[in-house]
């Protein structure tokens, strides 16, 4: 199966250099990436080094479109009603499953045909250095005790890292204030300027500063621990059975052919095993965790009744 | 941690005697003040698009670059104010007060002259501070929680009275619409969405970028077509390219207070040049001992706002580099170019990257001087603009707008939503409201309401908050002192303009 695509790819590649019209086999022009979010951010950076690694194996230049605003939303739904004939491929990520709990948009995962996963970054709790507890029960005994002073930032109101802290809350039984902020760093910055008693952000976000010894993670919401600080447990070592991740992947509208789709699948998920990409996100400590389309969907699934459970509890869902 | 003079001489000959990086930061800088001066295009977006290209380049030298368009594009943004009456990035907004009226009095270059020198000193000053007292000025960021945030877009927004013009009212009329306007939206603690009736394009309120277009450029367009073919030709005086030696006096003084507030504000992140150039400009008028001429195209106004944008650079470095928390949205997106070089701003990178450091430091003197040499060659082609033919140039500009519009999020939405603002803008001119308080609030309003939530979170409830910390406590009080100030300048001003109208024809009086 996998030879075969393989082969149809190279048979392409080949005639697209002797531009051969009577062949009309995918790509005959340049692919269109949309980004969800701004120039420069995270996920642009990741999706534009992907893409360019991509191109080679795709034998057609894939520009990259920054469609930005209401969260996500805007880019969301670009990428579902782009016609289906796979010039037009997405970046999804985790809003995709926390805006729809919030009614803020009129769409799901599954009018999405999701293409695979890239990247999933777990949550910690970070807090200050000279805070009196070095564990996630320490946290959760001096919570307990002190009910009116816990703070924790996160980087905007129903992002993932609000939906996070809020799990540890109900799972630990504590009371925590919850302070969004516009985005992880100015959270960072605060809880560094003693604002705050601790962020649920990812390791990637607080990592400048935990080495930088201002700051220390708790712990990681994982099934293991994380690679770049291995002495820090995980939630689940210490008692507290809770896991969370935000993810990114690529996802295309509906009713994309399947040879389209797997010519693409093909051709980014060599670009993810490159190299120069895999050390692009070791520079950017992402956790990179592929997923095929079946496996991914399933995914999907499981974390969109997460979050909607979660938010719901949070009070963030739309009763 | 003492100042290492050895390193920093080694720095200038990594970036002067490498005829790559050399050439990078010309390129840079070039681009910069391109992408600057087209409405729509800021220095953010130019430095974000950019970063892709400088994946495989060694450090010095995609840094280089990409501080170079950093500094162009902040001057950059000062030629379309001051020939078009569009800033051309949100913080060249101010300089559009006394640009443009210079402009229309035939003396763009004299404008884009003073803004080129006042965009170098400002620059440099702050390079300059950078370099040498970053550690020390990087603390100020950590001090600044939520209740100093809000007390500090309270004092941004005192500033409105001394930008309204010719009415107190109608200026906080125009401030109070744009508070208005900046609750559109989600809700920044509860995430709910407001007043957005179902349009998916709001939910993060008016974009910015096509409101600024709209109300200033495709409003000024409106009132151009209305004029056309009643109003003479500007005659330009161009050919200067660098500011005479008196409007340098005159403007010194506002060119070193302004650095000094521009590098202040760059250093508090989340707080830009938008804001520097707006609170500058306020302070230069209350300085002024003829503030009454402010708004007719004074000099020194354009000194005070373009000195101030420029030096918010070297602040807004200042948080990056010794703290890792970039002081405004340029510093942002250089944050993930640092990131992806395999450099970790911060407190780190000054133990282990020292060289990386002063490389910078280097690098953004060197993109300084640049963007003057750059500059000067050309000023005398951009004042050619503003003696073009109305019925070609205005269409052009009209285009030019909407793409600026559109390419900020790839969203037809926002082409009409600048179409709609270029309607209010020129209703609002017609009966001579002031557009500039609108901006100011449309920066501040969601700083102050997110910060005063937050601060409402953590409290639970209790406003005692707010006046429990010092630098919260001095900000608001300045912000109240500013206030009554504007309102006796504005007596005293509207005393003068009496005055001098009874004095028929002699013009006005010192």
């Amino acid at each position: 199966m996998k030879r075969r695509t393989m082969l149809v790819g190279i048979v392409t590649m080949v005639a697209s250099v002797f531009s051969a019209p009577a062949m009309a086999a995918f790509p005959e022009k340049p692919v269109t990436v949309i980004c969800p979010w701004a120039p420069g951010g995270g996920t642009d950076v990741l999706l534009r080094a992907l893409s360019k690694e991509a191109e080679k194996f795709l034998g057609q230049s894939i520009n990259v479109v920054n469609q930005t605003g209401g969260a996500g939303a805007i880019g969301h739904n670009a990428i579902r009603a782009a016609k289906p004939d796979g010039y037009t491929v997405g970046m999804i990520t985790f809003e995709l499953n926390s805006l729809p709990p919030q009614g803020l948009v009129p769409f799901t995962w599954k009018d999405f045909d999701p293409m695979m996963r890239i990247n999933s970054d777990p949550a910690a709790l970070t807090v200050k250095k000279d805070a009196p507890y070095n564990t996630v029960r320490g946290f959760v005994d001096y919570a307990k005790a002190h009910p009116q002073e816990i703070t924790i930032g996160n980087s905007a109101p129903g992002s993932v890292w609000h939906i996070a802290a809020g799990l540890v809350a109900e799972k630990t039984g504590i009371q925590i204030k919850h302070v969004p902020f516009d985005g992880a760093a100015p959270a960072v910055t605060s809880l560094v300027g003693g604002h705050l008693t601790g962020v649920a952000v990812s390791v990637a976000e607080v990592r400048g500063q935990v080495q930088a010894g201002n700051l220390k993670i708790l712990g990681v919401m994982s099934a293991d621990r994380d690679k770049i600080f291995p002495e820090v447990p995980t939630f689940k070592e210490q008692g507290v059975d809770v896991q969370f991740y935000t993810w990114r992947g690529l996802g295309l509208p509906k009713g994309v052919p399947p040879a389209v789709k797997a010519k693409l699948t093909d051709a980014f998920k060599k670009a993810m095993d490159t190299p120069s990409f895999k050390e692009l996100a070791a520079k950017a400590s992402l956790n990179l965790a592929y997923q095929d389309s079946a496996e991914f969907s399933k995914f999907l699934d499981q974390n969109y009744k997460d979050v909607e459970a979660v938010m719901k509890g949070l009070g963030l869902a739309k009763k | 941690m003492d100042f290492d003079f050895g390193l920093l001489y080694h720095s200038f000959g990594n970036v002067m005697l490498d005829w790559h990086v050399m050439l990078m930061i010309f390129i840079g800088v070039t681009g910069g003040i391109t992408i600057g001066a087209l409405p729509g295009l800021t220095a953010t977006m130019g430095v974000a698009l950019l970063v892709p290209f400088t994946f495989g380049r060694p450090p010095v030298e995609s840094l280089g670059m990409l501080l170079g368009i950093y500094c162009g594009g902040m001057y950059g943004g000062s030629i379309s104010a001051i020939l078009i009456r569009t800033p051309g990035t949100p913080a060249a907004a101010a300089t559009v007060l006394e640009g443009y009226p210079m402009g229309q009095r035939g003396e763009a270059g004299r404008a884009l002259a003073m803004a080129l020198f006042a965009s170098f000193t400002g620059g440099m000053i702050g390079a300059l501070i950078m370099t040498f007292l970053s550690p020390y000025v990087a603390g100020v960021a950590l001090e600044f929680s939520y209740v100093e945030y809000f007390a500090l877009a309270l004092f941004g927004l005192s500033v409105i009275i001394s930008i309204s013009g010719t009415s107190i009212i109608k200026g906080v009329m125009a401030g109070l619409f744009g508070l208005l306007l900046s609750t559109i939206g989600m809700d920044p603690i509860s995430g709910f969405p407001r007043f957005i009736y179902g349009q998916m394009d709001l939910m993060e309120g008016p974009a910015f970028i096509p409101t600024l277009i709209g109300l200033f450029a495709v409003a000024e367009l409106f009132s151009n077509i209305e004029k056309m073919g009643v109003t003479e030709k500007i005659q330009a005086k161009i050919g200067q390219y660098l500011p005479s030696w008196a409007d340098i006096k005159t403007s010194m003084p506002n060119i070193l207070k302004s650095s000094l507030i521009g590098t202040t504000v760059g250093a508090i992140p989340g707080a830009g040049g938008d804001i520097a150039a707006f609170v500058s400009y306020a302070e230069a008028k209350r300085s002024s001992n003829h503030p009454e001429k402010f708004g007719t195209g004074l000099v020194e106004g354009v000194a005070a706002t373009e000195s101030a944008n420029n030096a918010c650079s070297g602040g807004a470095m200042i948080p990056l580099l010794s703290l890792g928390v970039p002081g405004d949205s340029v510093t942002a997106v250089l944050l993930g170019a640092f990131i992806v070089q395999g450099l970790q701003p911060g407190p780190l990178l000054y133990k282990e990257h020292m060289d990386v450091v002063y490389n910078v430091f280097a690098a953004m003197i060197v993109a300084n001087v640049a963007m003057l040499i750059v500059g000067a060659v050309g000023v005398r082609f951009f004042a050619r603009v503003i003696g073009m033919q109305k019925e070609i140039l205005i269409p052009v500009i009209f285009i030019l707008s909407l793409c600026g519009s559109y390419a900020m999020r790839q969203n037809v939405f926002d082409i009409y939503l600048t179409i709609g603002f270029g309607v209010v803008g020129y209703i609002m001119q017609r009966y001579h409201y002031p557009l500039s308080p609108i901006l100011l609030a449309l920066i501040l309003g969601p700083m102050a309401e997110a910060n005063l939530r937050r601060s409402m979170v953590v409290s639970g409830g209790d406003w005692h908050i707010l006046f429990s910390r010092p630098i919260a406590v001095g900000l608001m009080i300045l912000g109240v002192a500013f206030m009554v100030a504007s309102v006796f300048n504005h007596k005293r001003i509207e005393k003068r303009l009496a005055e001098a109208r009874l004095s028929g024809s002699e013009g006005t009086t010192e």
